[in-house]
């Protein structure tokens, strides 16, 4: 089953973990990462795919799966490390099926939380129910990679089910009407299947799950499949119009304006745009009063509230000053503070940033570049989906390939 | 650097040699089988390897890896039993498909089916006429092995005015009755903790420190429970924690109820329990009910444990707490705090568990600051919580300790100790992750601040499942 081979260093750390070194890593949002026994796997989703990271913390618990996730010869030197016959290694890694696998689970969990969802870059946001039955899906398949222990929160069949089933139903109509013959109707098959049989060895139940079933075992309806639209399946209320909104009463005269930093490590996925022109300031000058005004496009997907949430953290002239609340106006974060400015003071150097107040793990080292590159991605893997039958190689392998969640979104009418 | 030796010519990973033998059996294994045709994982943990490989009869399969002869036997072993493996996979379809039709939900059918199935395959082969029967009354024999080991028992033992009256009178004497001889100082108690700590979680895993039979001799756990009595404070050598970590959320702990009910969502600190909410754990999360005492003898111990110290009979039981206080007291999993003296080796290895934890947190989009913040609402109050983690730890840690009590099962060595705080701390850091995550999940899908369900204590019920 070795199809490529490739170096990994096998080394043990002071404290007794042995890790298998792939490529270093950028900032966190380009690792793909996913919790297995006795280890953490680690993928950068900006290289080719590559056999993983592993850190592994429980080597006889890890045992279970790394031969086939790397191949003998890596069992072989991780287990040489862990009793201290070596410490430092390079052993060829095979790619085999289980590293394809695993990858592409440890990339749909990447998925689910950086997806740079924007309007005003035209990235469709990737439908979560979907994208969280493909994700049954690939770790039923990977059941190799987790063990009993219950300390994998990845080994979460159960739960994916419990929280994505609504779109079973959407998904088998999908499936009923797309021709049997497209690879997009093998891997629908395949996904429905495989979460058929994953809820059967888990305690899952409910009606989807039974109509599932029920529908599988039935012969496949052989009348002509009508042509259906796979987004209008799964809307929810996305109906997102990118409105002006009215504008703030702000009147005084403008006296600066400029963009700010859309950092998407300062705050949990679905809440803001992901482009980097998404947040943006206006200083104005009422008076000798000095006002700022903060707006933030929201993510397509973002809540709708009345009070405040988000905050846009101000700083002028290097000092970190203070936050301003933003409420959800139409499609917008929108909030206004006083500033702060000396008198006279006409060129203010203001830096704006974004953040959740609670989840905002501090500002992180500029990732703008890294950011531009993960759009870039998005826009490939969307190019490549909305060609149903450019990507034949893969149906069975399951390693590559677009996810249903990016056909859908690739062959979305909406006017992105 | 070059390997010490070939692949071909030397030990093999033992789940390698049972993957090919598994496959070399043909396709009829599907119901054992995951999607890609290796064995299930739980296919290789309740039926290969305790019923088919059983290394405690054959040693030189005990191991990860194996030698070309020991791997040839083994694979030769796995391929004898092929016959017998294709009729349990039949019998386990048969079985489910039976369960689902007597509408049976209860329990994970590997668990519950595996090995049944591997007896009926020995007993009559491949299912044949008549097995459906049979089926039916496996399924129903299972769903029933309880023995009315359930809440709902113990709810109508525990209705009875006069029992709850009885019952009530037996508990104020337990409590009346407890030694009130004015607690030792715990400071040699704590020290020997630490030396036990050190020699757990080291880079060679653990070893077995002596102290740790010694603590349990010299009744250590129980000197800890008869601070709690007093309100001992300057225990864990700092002023500002009680004794009693969080254990319960008064000053001393109170004279247990007898009590009628209970929510999962909102139990009180282990040792503010009645006696009807610590059964209630214990039974609704085990397992093997069918191995518990029945209800009124539960009932009838767990008047005395409740009024013992630590709320625990068993003398290494009430060490393991003492012990993971002086581990809980000691982590820091939002890495934030100065290495502090009194840390050991199994702090190192908890805490460095954490911030793999946190790394992956990062990776996966779900942080909680590691500063305080007034506007941070309810993950400002998870990371509250990372920030006295010792109250998670020690609640989590009970729960699974008196589930063990409940089943008379001791601690016998540090090395099992060690076993259950490791497994705890893992625990506690399920727990964080499904809390931010349904927090998380809360803000995005209404924006409104509302409160989290406290996962901890809905996974809590799953506790005395692994005691």
């Amino acid at each position: 089953m070795t199809r490529a081979s490739v170096e990994v260093q096998v080394a043990r750390g002071d404290d007794g973990t042995v890790r298998v070194a792939g490529p270093g890593v950028g900032p966190d949002f380009t690792r793909a990462v996913l919790d297995v026994a006795g280890a953490v796997l680690t993928w950068p989703v900006l290289e080719d795919p590559v056999p993983p990271s592993a850190e592994i913390h429980d080597v006889a618990r890890a045992q279970q799966w790394l031969w086939a996730v790397y191949g003998e010869g890596v069992a072989v030197a991780v287990q040489a490390c862990a009793t201290g016959e070596l410490s430092d290694v390079r052993v060829p890694a095979d790619m085999t099926p289980l590293a394809g696998g695993a990858a592409r689970l440890g990339f749909g969990h990447w998925a689910a939380r950086w997806w740079p969802a924007s309007y005003l870059d035209g990235i469709p946001a990737l439908q979560p129910d979907v994208l969280g039955l493909e994700l049954v899906a690939l770790t039923h398949e990977c059941q190799q990679l987790f063990d009993d222990e219950r300390d994998q929160p990845d080994d979460c069949v159960g739960e994916l089910i419990g929280d994505h089933q609504v779109a079973l139903d959407p998904l088998l109509q999908w499936w009923h009407a797309t021709p049997p013959s497209t690879d997009t109707a093998r891997r629908l098959e395949r996904v429905l299947r495989a979460v058929d049989d994953a809820a059967d060895s888990t305690e899952s139940d409910g009606e989807a799950l039974r109509r599932l079933r029920w529908s599988l075992a039935q012969p496949r309806p052989d009348s002509a499949p009508v042509a259906v639209d796979p987004v209008a399946l799964f809307v929810r209320h996305d109906d997102y119009a990118l409105a002006a909104g009215e504008p703030l009463v702000a009147g005084g005269r403008v006296i600066a304006r400029g963009a700010g930093t859309n950092d998407w490590r300062r705050y949990p996925p679905g809440f803001v745009d992901a482009a980097e022109t998404a947040v943006s300031w206006t200083a104005r000058a009422l008076g000798a009063r000095r006002q700022i005004e903060v707006e933030v496009v929201a993510h397509i997907a973002a809540p709708t509230t009345s009070g405040p949430l988000l905050v846009a953290e101000v700083g002028v002239d290097g000092v970190r000053a203070s936050r301003v609340p933003l409420a959800r106006r139409d499609d917008v974060w929108s909030g206004r503070a006083d500033l702060d400015l000396s008198a006279g003071e006409t060129r203010p150097r203001i830096e704006i940033g974004v953040l959740l107040p609670g989840f905002d793990p501090g500002p992180g080292s500029e990732g703008g570049a890294d950011r531009d590159a993960i759009r870039a991605l998005a826009r490939r893997r969307l190019a490549t989906a909305a060609q149903p039958f450019a990507s034949n190689t893969s149906a069975y392998d399951g390693s590559s390939g677009p996810f249903l969640a990016e056909i859908a979104a690739a062959t979305t009418d909406e006017d992105y | 650097m070059p390997l010490p030796s070939q692949p071909t010519d030397a030990r093999r990973p033992r789940a390698m040699v049972i993957d090919g033998a598994w496959r070399a059996l043909g396709p009829d294994l599907e119901s054992l089988s995951g999607p890609g045709g290796a064995p299930l994982t739980r296919t290789v943990k309740l039926i290969v390897l305790p019923l088919i490989v059983r290394p405690a009869l054959h040693p030189d399969f005990a191991v990860d890896f194996l030698a070309p002869e020991p791997a040839a036997r083994l694979d030769a072993l796995i391929r004898e039993s092929g016959a017998r493996l294709v009729a349990t996979a039949q019998w386990f379809t048969l079985l489910k498909r039976t369960r689902r039709a007597l509408g049976v939900v209860a329990g994970h059918p590997q668990d519950l089916y595996f090995q049944r199935c591997f007896e009926l395959a020995a007993e009559h082969g491949e299912p044949a006429a008549g097995a459906g029967a049979l089926a039916r009354a496996v399924v129903e024999e299972v769903a029933d092995a309880d023995g009315g080991r359930t809440v709902d028992a113990l709810k109508r033992y525990l209705a009875d005015a006069a029992q709850q009256a009885r019952l009530e009178g037996e508990l104020a004497v337990a409590w009346e009755g407890r030694l009130s001889v004015p607690a030792a100082d715990t400071a040699a108690a704590v020290a020997l903790a630490g030396e036990v700590l050190e020699a757990c979680g080291g880079a060679e895993g653990p070893r077995n420190s002596p102290s740790y039979m010694s603590m349990v001799e010299a009744g250590h756990g129980e000197l800890l429970g008869r601070a709690l009595w007093v309100h001992a404070c300057g225990v864990w050598g700092r002023g500002d924690l009680p004794a009693h970590l969080g254990l319960t959320k008064r000053q001393l702990p109170p004279r247990p109820e007898v009590g009628r009910g209970a929510s999962t969502a909102t139990l009180p600190a282990p040792l503010d329990r009645t006696l009807f909410e610590r059964l209630f754990v214990v039974l609704q999360s085990s397992a093997r009910r069918e191995e518990l005492p029945t209800v009124p003898e539960l009932v009838g111990r767990e008047v005395g444990r409740s009024c013992a110290p630590l709320g625990l009979y068993d003398e290494s039981l009430r060490v393991a707490v003492l012990l993971g206080g002086q581990l809980a007291v000691g982590l820091d999993p939002l890495g934030i705090g100065e290495p502090a003296p009194g840390h050991t080796a199994a702090h190192r290895a908890v805490n460095s568990r954490w911030r793999r934890e946190a790394s992956v947190l990062r990776a996966r989009r779900m942080t909680v600051s590691p500063r305080p913040d007034p506007d941070g609402g309810v993950l400002d109050a998870l990371a509250q919580d990372l920030r006295t983690p010792w109250t998670a730890y020690m609640r989590r840690l009970w729960v699974r300790l008196h589930g063990r009590d409940v089943r008379d099962a001791p601690l016998v060595d540090a090395a099992s100790a060690w076993a259950v705080l490791d497994g705890v701390a893992r625990s506690v850091m399920m727990d964080h992750r499904a809390r931010v995550r349904s927090a998380l999940r809360t803000l995005s899908a209404s924006a409104a601040p509302t409160a989290v369900p406290e996962a901890a204590v809905v996974a809590e019920a799953a506790e005395s499942r692994s005691a």
